[in-house]
């Protein structure tokens, strides 16, 4: 039973049609939310203490961290998906999320470089929080990579689920990096069983800096399938249909 | 809340801290990079959709 709804609801035709009606309104309120946020974040809240203003890029490198690693944690859901119940669109949200990854991991290190310039005095350390995050990007790059060699695309699909798994083991790494070893990267100053070591004037904006990227990624997560589900359907008749 | 943090657009661009450094060169590279890296990356999905829909018709 749980099969066959996936199937109707997952298909490529009805993902489609559905998200290419929404994809306006969600890039509309997140780029409201987000630029609104940024503004606040960047105008509108004090200085911080210890910091000076350049804490004003958590701002811009949070979102990209905590989406870089939802990305990666939402591929391997896909891969479990596709894996057990052979979903088609599953296999090709994994394909095009991929990208979207790397993009996010990309702006989550180098504003973290350039943020790091100001408190830490250098633009790399070998962190564990730091070195994580690379492996992230470096982990993201190859699995484009790979699926890219295939020519068979159901080999490539599933090869990429399997590796996406295995890879999945460093999402939790780069979460407790922070914990487990001594890191010059501070600790988390927003959990969900703590208090948010943050004061609010400064929580509020980063909140809707995270709503809104989140956003603005999801529609590029939705553009990045729907190029795929173009590329890879592009026989099937109502593809022209849709086009 | 709502109080401008900068008196005027100049100590907004150069964001100088109490500490005597100025930041502003740190935020706006960063907000640069995001802002082209998000926009660049819809305009080239934009335009391989196009580019593609175009050959299936």
């Amino acid at each position: 039973m749980i099969k066959k709804f996936i199937h109707q609801f997952a298909s490529p035709k009805t993902y489609l049609y559905q998200v290419s009606r929404a994809y306006p309104y969600i890039l509309f309120v997140s780029l409201f939310i987000y630029i609104f946020s940024i503004f606040w974040g960047l105008f509108l809240t004090p200085e911080d203490f210890v910091q000076g203003n350049s804490y004003r890029i958590i701002y811009l490198h949070v979102p990209a961290s905590f989406i870089s690693q939802s990305l990666y944690a939402g591929m391997a859901f896909a891969s479990v998906i596709f894996l057990v119940w052979k979903v088609k669109l599953s296999a090709y949200l994994i394909k095009s999320i991929a990208p979207i990854g790397a993009i996010t991991t990309f702006i989550a290190l180098v504003s973290g470089s350039i943020w790091g310039i100001p408190t830490w005095g250098t633009w790399w350390a070998w962190d564990a929080r730091i070195v994580s995050t690379l492996i992230l990007f470096i982990m993201y790059l190859g699995l484009i990579s790979l699926h890219d060699s295939f020519t068979n695309y159901d080999k490539a699909d599933k090869f990429l689920a399997i590796l996406v798994l295995v890879g999945s083991v460093n999402i939790p790494i780069i979460k407790m990096s922070v914990e487990w070893w001594s890191t010059l990267h501070q600790s988390a100053s927003i959990t969900i069983t703590e208090k948010p070591a943050i004061d609010p004037s400064m929580l509020y904006p980063l909140f809707g800096s995270i709503i809104g990227f989140t956003g603005i990624v999801i529609c590029l997560v939705i553009l990045s399938s729907k190029l795929q589900i173009l590329i890879r359907e592009k026989n099937k008749s109502w593809v022209k249909d849709y086009v | 809340m709502f109080d401008f943090a900068f008196d005027t657009f100049s100590d907004a661009m150069i964001m100088q801290s109490q500490n005597g450094q100025s930041h502003g060169p740190y935020v706006w590279l960063v907000v640069a990079i995001v802002f082209v890296t998000i926009a660049a990356t819809f305009l080239i999905y934009k335009y391989k959709i196009k580019k593609i829909s175009l050959k299936i018709k």
